[in-house]
């Protein structure tokens, strides 16, 4: 399958990536795929855990699960783009609907994507929100 | 600070008033709309991908989930909302009226798909004395006809309760069920029967687990306490499904919901929970997806009945399916009900008149067993019930009745039939007997013929690994085989009778069956090809053609006609696919007319390609203003580069470029396709042909290239290493082609728009039929709308789409003015012949 789309990773291997998502499989096959392939990831498995790392550890592209417990990815992605407006965000979702994909990309989200997850059609986005950062910050 | 009397004079000229930027302000601006561009263009290819699949799915009769049409809705909207977005920020805050006429648009699609779930008011526990029709919503229709069937003079129905929608909508609202489900489903692969076992049991567990809101429980026992003070102590409840839609003459739902026996008062609350839970068995699941409906919509009521303790147990058909007309059917065994509807028991039959005194038209089937079982008596009794509950509901029912030891009748159940649906099959001509016939015998369930491999089925195992159209062979025919139903192309059951609720479900998915067939699963060998004639009950060795052909045409509708999710599907897609901003001149070509998605992507594809066209001059952007191309051609080409097309040693400076300081790679490929062969000229005309051509440019001055307008001056190429955008008249011809082609290949694509052209209506559709027949034998997508035509090839090989644009520039080159011969058709037989050949040439191994 790598074979036959396959495509140059480029800007998502010169930025710092971070995966906040509640599910430890899904943190592992993303984790394990990212790394395989170059990028540098982080991992949170909630918003406050994100917002903890983004502190020490400033990320360019994040991708985050819209239903966590205690803050919503939706509402944690409004706090991450109040404190770092120029970081880029793809939201995850396993419940699709027209009205919250809205929502995400109105609170400022780059790309959404439906679970399940296509990694290949998820790396292909991130580097596309990294070409984005990378520009956001005049590289 | 409102604008100076001097740069609203400037404005009024059109001379640019943005403030003068340094070098690398101007180079970031433009990186970032450029950045916006690509974006948008992405955007663009992603919500036209997603908006085909849902168009294809509607119109190509495959079966799709309400997590499809929601799914691909949501990637719809999702891209064009960045497309918007991505416009506005490319005309730095333009546009201002898109974004209401998009949310506009997205507000009323969110409103078809994802209709607010009312909550039916109402009492959560009614008893069936006090159940009628017209509780139907909050009963489910199972129910509220029994109910009523009860309240008819001489018709005797169980004593018991009724377990409303009401309440089961607060257990899954206390829950929050219908999102977690939803979120499950969408992450479902509805063909997958592995994966769609596997979720089915997660959602039933969900809801097993769940706990019922307390109010409900109490209610629960009283009602159960009080039932047994009316029939005595020790009695048992039959707890079934009464679903809300349930019981429809096309839609039965028959047998897919689980219902539990003998239940006593310590195991009602999970024998509750049981049954609603059993609409997310693998064959209701199925069922809906087959037939449209959306879980949501389905609201599981329960019936909770006190056993009746039967001797015998059965089914009539008010109306008989395979007898002579003005006969009805009496399906019975001894014991309970279950064994006969779920085609595990042996059952007799007999057909009876339908007007009184309802004599005995032809005795059981099963000579031994004789009358001895069913009374001639009975018989009668149970033919007047039928008359008497046919003729209240006004439809031919289907009843299911038991007969307890003191010879009272009891109704369990009465719902519609639909006869049509055992007789539209037709029946094919018999085929005399002879040495390929294999087995004969049975009842017919649904007319018909199948062919095609043996597959016996005896476990969930053998379930998962049933190979489409194949032949299905069972024992029993219990509804838990309901999922191979539309994959099989024939079944053949041991046992069962046409009045099983699997013989009425194939009845609904036109599916030839024949039951009650001795020896079928010992007799077939696995793998062997069979013939199934259903009608005449006989089973071939081999594929019997002529019997396939006699019975072809008969085939049903697609199950999902008409269903709540096509009707969905088609709702939403009004609003997203039409395209009625057409054309760009059109006064009407405004953010505030688009009424449709569609036209929000026309509308920004056509605008942001003219914000980067612009870009230069407002910008007065040395790097980006056009540069003359040297060549040979009679014609002015020049070139903006948007970022990286030109060579790094290219004197940004100069005024005129070489083809040799282009790094563009599609304008390249474009260039060379361009330049294959050198372009003879205009054919010759006769002056019959040129005077149309004269008098057509007099009529539309949009045709006379002496008019000007902004793109037709010159021939501009819009480059970068991956993109290009080439906008070229060639005399009164119109053309844009743009592609994009970089490692990433979901953002590939090659593009070719072609509209205009002189000469009348004939020669002009002529040309874009010649050129509609040429694309698509080279694999570009074509639609034609009058005389314009787009053509498309996307996310294939960096080579393939190269190729595609060296067939696009000799295109441009070769088929300039020739409408002016278009309408002698041997002519256009010689170009045609004469381009595919050129083609073909250059191409050579890349075809």
């Amino acid at each position: 399958m790598i074979n036959k789309r396959n495509f140059r990773l480029d800007a998502a291997l010169k930025i710092h990536l971070l995966l906040v998502d509640d599910e430890p499989d899904f943190q592992e096959i993303i984790h394990k795929r990212m790394t395989r392939m170059g990028v540098r990831l982080s991992l949170a498995n909630c918003c406050r855990a994100a917002l903890q790392s983004l502190e020490t550890q400033p990320a360019d592209v994040i991708i985050m699960d819209v239903s966590m417990p205690e803050v919503d990815g939706i509402a944690c992605l409004k706090k991450v783009k109040q404190r770092w407006p120029m970081v880029e965000v793809i939201i995850l979702t396993g419940h699709a609907s027209v009205k919250s994909g809205i929502e995400g990309m109105q609170s400022g989200a780059f790309d959404y994507c439906l679970k399940p997850i296509d990694v290949l059609e998820l790396l292909e986005k991130v580097e596309l929100a990294a070409q984005k950062a990378l520009i956001n910050q005049g590289k | 600070m409102p604008p100076s009397l001097a740069s609203r004079i400037k404005t009024l000229l059109g001379i640019s008033t943005a403030p003068t930027l340094t070098a690398e302000e101007l180079q970031h601006l433009f990186t970032t709309k450029y950045r916006c561009f690509r974006e948008l263009l992405t955007a663009n290819n992603n919500a036209l991908e997603a908006m085909a699949d849902l168009e294809a799915a509607l119109h190509d009769g495959r079966t799709f989930s309400m997590g499809f049409v929601r799914s691909k809705s949501t990637v719809v909207t999702v891209n064009i909302y960045k497309m918007v977005q991505n416009l506005r920020r490319l005309a730095d805050g333009g546009y201002a009226n898109l974004d209401q006429s998009f949310t506009r648009i997205q507000q009323r699609i969110d409103a078809i798909i994802d209709k607010e779930i009312t909550l039916p008011e109402g009492e959560w526990i009614i008893p069936m004395t006090g159940v009628n029709r017209s509780l139907a919503e909050l009963t489910g229709e199972k129910m509220a006809n029994l109910g009523e069937a009860g309240s008819l003079p001489g018709i005797e129905i169980p004593a018991g309760f009724a377990i409303t929608s009401a309440a089961s909508r607060q257990f899954y609202l206390d829950n929050n069920m219908y999102r977690e489900i939803n979120r499950i489903f969408q992450q479902t692969d509805a063909r997958d029967m592995e994966d769609m076992l596997q979720k089915s049991q997660e959602v039933r567990q969900l809801i097993l687990e769940s706990s019922l809101p307390a109010e409900l429980e109490q209610g629960l026992y009283q009602h159960f306490d009080q039932l047994a003070e009316e029939v005595g102590p020790g009695v048992k409840l039959a707890v079934r499904s009464s679903a809300l839609g349930e019981d429809l003459a096309r839609a039965s739902f028959a047998g897919l919901y689980h219902t539990e026996l003998f239940v006593e008062r310590k195991d009602l609350l999970t024998a509750y929970k049981a049954v609603l839970a059993s609409k997310y068995s693998p064959q209701a699941m199925s069922y809906r997806l087959a037939k449209g409906f959306r879980h949501e919509d389905i609201v599981m009521c329960v019936g909770c009945l006190a056993m009746i303790p039967a001797t015998i147990s059965g089914i009539c058909y008010s109306q008989s399916l395979s007898g002579p007309p003005g006969t009805l059917d009496i399906f019975f065994a001894d014991g309970l009900a279950k064994g006969i509807v779920d085609g595990t028991r042996k059952t007799d039959h007999s057909l009876i008149a339908r007007q009184p005194p309802h004599a005995l038209v032809e005795a059981a089937s099963d000579k031994q067993r004789d009358t001895t079982i069913l009374s001639q008596q009975q018989a009668g009794a149970l033919a007047a019930i039928s008359m008497r509950l046919e003729d209240h509901f006004g439809s031919p029912q289907d009843i299911e009745w038991s007969i307890d030891e003191t010879g009272k009748i009891y109704v369990l159940q009465s719902r519609p039939i639909s006869i049509d649906l055992f007789t539209a099959a037709g029946e094919p001509s018999p085929v005399p007997p002879d040495e390929r016939v294999l087995l004969q015998g049975g009842v017919t369930g649904c007319r018909g013929v199948g062919s095609g491999p043996v597959t016996v089925v005896r476990t969930q195992e053998d379930m998962v690994h049933f190979p489409r159209k194949s032949v299905l062979v069972v024992e029993h025919p219990l509804p838990e085989w309901a999922p191979l139903l539309k994959r099989a192309v024939a079944m053949v059951a041991e046992t069962g009778s046409e009045a099983g609720h699997l013989a009425t479900l194939s009845r609904e998915f036109g599916l030839p069956s024949l039951l009650a067939l001795d020896q079928a699963t010992t007799s077939l060998a696995k793998g062997e090809i069979v013939t199934v004639d259903a009608g005449n009950r006989v089973i071939y060795r081999g594929c019997i053609d002529e019997l396939l052909e006699a019975s072809s045409g008969t085939k049903p509708d697609n199950p999902m006609q008409g269903s709540p999710v096509q009707q969905i599907l088609r709702d939403a897609l009004a609003l997203i696919t039409p395209l009625t901003l057409t054309d760009p001149d059109s006064v009407y070509f405004r953010a505030s007319h688009c009424t449709t998605m569609h036209d929000i992507t026309r509308f920004c594809h056509e605008k942001s390609v003219i914000e980067m066209f612009d870009f230069g001059r407002r910008y007065r952007f040395a790097k980006g203003a056009a540069k003359r191309l040297v060549d040979n051609m009679p014609l002015e080409w020049w070139v903006i580069n948007l970022s990286d097309g030109f060579s790094p040693a290219f004197d940004a400076s100069a005024q005129f470029i070489n083809i040799n300081d282009i790094v563009s790679s599609p304008m390249l490929a474009l260039w060379k396709g361009m330049h294959a062969f050198p372009w003879q000229g205009p054919p010759a005309v006769s002056m019959r042909g040129m005077g149309a051509i004269v008098f057509q440019s007099a009529m539309n001055p949009a045709l006379d290239p002496a008019v000007s307008s902004k793109l037709n001056q010159k021939n501009y190429f819009l480059v970068s290493r991956n993109y290009c955008n080439l906008s070229v008249r060639l005399g009164y011809h119109y053309a844009m082609i743009e592609a994009y082609i970089s490692s990433l290949r979901t953002e590939r694509y090659v593009t070719f728009r072609f509209k205009g052209g002189a000469a009348d209506e004939t020669r002009r559709v002529g040309r874009i039929a010649l050129l509609d027949e040429i694309l698509t034998r080279f694999n570009f997508r074509v639609e034609r709308s009058g005389d314009a035509i787009t053509a498309r090839v996307e996310k294939r090989t960096q080579k393939f789409l190269f190729s595609r644009l060296q067939v696009l520039g000799y295109l441009t080159i070769h088929t300039r003015q020739i409408d002016m011969v278009m309408a002698d058709d041997r002519e256009r037989q010689r170009y045609r012949h004469k381009f595919i050949a050129e083609i073909e040439e250059m191409l050579g191994d890349d075809k």
